[in-house]
């Protein structure tokens, strides 16, 4: 099988950009104190109305790219730009114009999903929701309104989700990272997922979203990335992936860079 | 933000099991502290009151003041049943007498002895002890825990300045920490209030500063924890630490303070002097004994032994007696003011140590407010010995004597038949305690250490969190 060659490391979305970028890795590097390289010059952007889905394996360096917008690390060299303001310089500044969903949403197991929603919210800059506010957007998520004043420590996984997922929708910030967010929600509660993501997309939110799943990713994201072993091996835009099989090139690509790594090796 | 962060920890701390516990805890201690402390106090008010008056009556009927056996008491102090410090273990009784050393005796621990073996439950021990634990358990996983529920992360992804994040987690630790504390220290304050125990201006000061002194050393285990919590990556690491700290902090500091500077200082024990005394005093006897037969010798005059012989032997003797009393109050003094000097010193020298600890820090501060630090001793003993000036003069003024001897008389006078004295007329002994001025500025040093730690400890938090890594 012959290896498809990578795209471009920067590449500026062929599709017509409508909107400006508000998420933007240019040449993000990391490499750890042990000499790790967990980020190779990874470049893209993310405008204001796109959903950009960073595929991957385990290791392949999606969290480490969150991680870097958020500033929980800083890289190595490179940078990461949230509406341009660069992560590292003025990291509060940025938080401000983030939204973020774990993967394993975990929040205080002692207080009730609205009490949660409440300090995340005022946590994140917002003190004029009410009550009803915060029953209206753990509706839209999918919670039943029976759960609204339990404690969260019965929550199942999925719930969790659904809550981490009404604390980014409350934050109303205009991009929102998403690091593997259907992980533990049920098909159900996945394909409303997307809905979702389509909505907050149609609201103008620049969504970057880890994930394993190729399907929802090819469902929902205007952009698709393909990421290995701390490189963006592949990025295309949907109307590229028209007609193609994406889980074939997925594993073409990560095939291709097993078969470099075993030859340099 | 930071007022949003407080009310969070606050929130979250209070919904919790341990907060129910260390509540009920508290509550139970304290009060029971208040209450038997306010029964010990009216028991020891009882007991001192009856001393008092059958001192007064034992003297009923004699008639001469050179015979009287006149003891002084140490009274209770209100706050010495709240912060016991040294109150139990120092003599209480004083034996007057116008010549010699004045020794305090009877301490409740030598009369109780199984008092002594596990101690009164009081404010010191409270403090020190629980609140120090309670102050760990509280804080001990506060930002490795946060780490480990998920929640860092979260709270991380938005735009919250680490040391405000700080801040309120120390400050919400705290106030979750003084609830449990303060309520039932209000009701334990109204205790004693129902209970009758007088409690004046000056000595509700004192308790209030003793009660900032516990806020001030619990919040240093509070800092403490949230450093170590910083430090450290996983919460049952940061709990073993702690333990591990609060072993050497609590137990271990301030006994091996003790050790080293009774190993450092050497002091010579009181039955050294003792023996050293009686020596000295033996040596005397033996002077005086052969000046006696060297007088009787040389002044056996032609009449012998006759009255003007006796008389001048009398006041010969007097004087040798006299120059020896003299010679041993200054040989007693020197030997006791040595003691006491290398005894001072070797306090000193523990003390200093001990502050190593803040749980020392705490207790020299709180026993120094409440009037029962190692300075009640002295205090005890310096009012006792300006009583006796006062008591001699007073006692010289009725016997005529300038020290109760017995004359020889060879007269065959008839006596009058004497009168009773009257005891009340005795000089009034009275303890007092130094004002809360001068007592606050004796406790301003450990005052002032627990301040250090908190600040140290505040700061070391502060850096490793600075680097701590949220993910």
């Amino acid at each position: 099988m012959e290896t498809p060659t990578p795209a471009p490391v920067v590449a500026e979305t062929p599709a017509a950009p409508k909107g400006r970028v508000l998420l933007e890795a240019d040449g993000l590097t990391k490499r750890y104190e042990d000499d790790t390289l967990a980020l190779n010059n990874v470049s893209f952007k993310v405008r204001a109305g796109q959903v950009f889905a960073m595929l991957g394996g385990n290791g392949a360096g999606k969290t480490t790219t969150i991680n870097i917008f958020l500033n929980f690390i800083d890289p190595t060299d490179g940078e990461a730009r949230v509406d341009g303001i660069v992560t590292h310089r003025e990291p509060l500044k940025a938080k401000e114009k983030l939204a973020y969903v774990s993967e394993n949403v975990m929040l205080y197991p002692n207080f009730t999903a609205l009490q949660n929603l409440d300090f995340f919210a005022k946590l994140g800059g917002r003190t004029d929701y009410t009550k009803d506010d915060y029953r209206k957007v753990l509706l839209r998520v999918g919670l039943q309104e029976e759960a609204h004043d339990r404690r969260l420590k019965g929550f199942s996984k999925g719930m969790r989700q659904k809550c981490g997922i009404a604390i980014a929708i409350l934050k109303d910030a205009p991009a929102i990272l998403l690091d593997e967010p259907t992980s533990g929600l049920d098909p159900k509660a996945g394909l409303e997922f997307s809905r979702l993501l389509t909505s907050l997309r149609e609201e103008g939110k620049a969504i970057l979203m880890s994930t394993h799943d190729i399907f929802r990713a090819k469902d929902v994201a205007d952009i698709v990335g393909i990421m290995n072993q701390g490189e963006l091996v592949m990025q295309r835009t949907k109307a590229e992936l028209e007609g193609e099989d994406l889980e074939a090139l997925y594993v073409q690509y990560m095939a291709g860079y097993m078969d470099e790594a075993q030859a340099s090796a | 933000m930071l007022k949003l962060l407080i009310a969070k920890e606050l929130r979250e701390i209070i919904g919790t099991t341990k907060f129910a516990v260390t509540f009920a805890v508290c509550a139970v201690l304290l009060l029971l502290a208040f209450y038997v402390g306010a029964r010990n106090y009216q028991v020891a008010q009882a007991e001192y009151d009856a001393a008092v008056t059958e001192n007064l009556n034992q003297m009923a009927g004699l008639t001469a003041w050179g015979e009287i056996d006149h003891r002084v008491f140490l009274p209770p102090q209100p706050l010495a049943v709240l912060v016991n410090g040294i109150a139990n273990d120092i003599g209480r009784t004083v034996e007057m007498r116008r010549r010699g050393e004045l020794r305090a005796e009877n301490s409740r621990f030598n009369e109780d002895t199984i008092y002594a073996v596990f101690r009164f439950l009081d404010l010191d021990f409270i403090f020190t002890i629980v609140l120090s634990l309670f102050a760990i358990l509280f804080a001990y996983d506060s930002i490795n825990g946060e780490k480990e529920r998920g929640t860092l992360r979260l709270s991380f992804a938005n735009a919250v300045p680490r040391d405000q994040y700080l801040i309120g987690k120390i400050i919400g630790s705290f106030l979750a920490l003084v609830i449990p504390l303060l309520i039932p220290i209000l009701l334990g304050c109204l205790l004693l209030i129902a209970m009758g125990i007088p409690v004046d201006g000056g000595e509700w000061g004192r308790l209030a500063l003793i009660l900032g002194a516990g806020l001030l050393y619990f919040t240093v285990f509070l800092t403490l924890s949230v450093f170590i919590s910083a430090l450290t990556q996983n919460s049952s690491s940061s709990f073993l630490m702690l333990l591990v700290v609060w072993i050497f902090a609590v137990l271990i500091i301030p006994r091996v303070a003790v050790l080293i500077s009774g190993r450092a200082i050497d002091v010579p024990s009181i039955d050294r002097i003792n023996y050293e005394k009686s020596v000295f005093q033996r040596q005397q006897s033996d002077d005086f004994r052969q000046k006696m037969q060297a007088y009787f010798a040389e002044n056996r005059g032609e009449g012998g032994f006759d009255q003007d012989f006796f008389a001048r032997f009398q006041e010969q003797s007097q004087t040798w007696q006299d120059e020896n009393e003299a010679a041993a109050e200054v040989f007693n003094g020197k030997l006791n003011e040595d003691r006491q000097n290398r005894e001072q010193v070797q306090q000193r020298v523990a003390l200093n140590i001990s502050r190593l600890s803040p749980a020392s820090a705490f207790s020299l501060a709180a026993s120094e407010l409440a009037g029962t630090s190692l300075a009640l001793r002295n205090a005890f003993i310096e009012s006792v010995n300006e009583y006796k000036t006062t008591y001699t003069t007073f006692i010289e003024e009725k016997t005529g004597d300038d020290n109760g001897f017995v004359r020889f008389s060879m007269d065959d006078e008839e006596e009058e038949e004497p009168e009773p004295i009257d005891p009340q007329e005795l000089p009034q002994y009275q303890f007092s305690l130094p004002d809360t001025g001068t007592l606050l500025s004796r406790a301003a040093i450990d005052f002032g250490v627990l301040a250090i730690f908190n600040v140290l400890f505040f700061a070391g938090a502060f850096v490793a969190f600075l680097k701590y890594d949220v993910r």
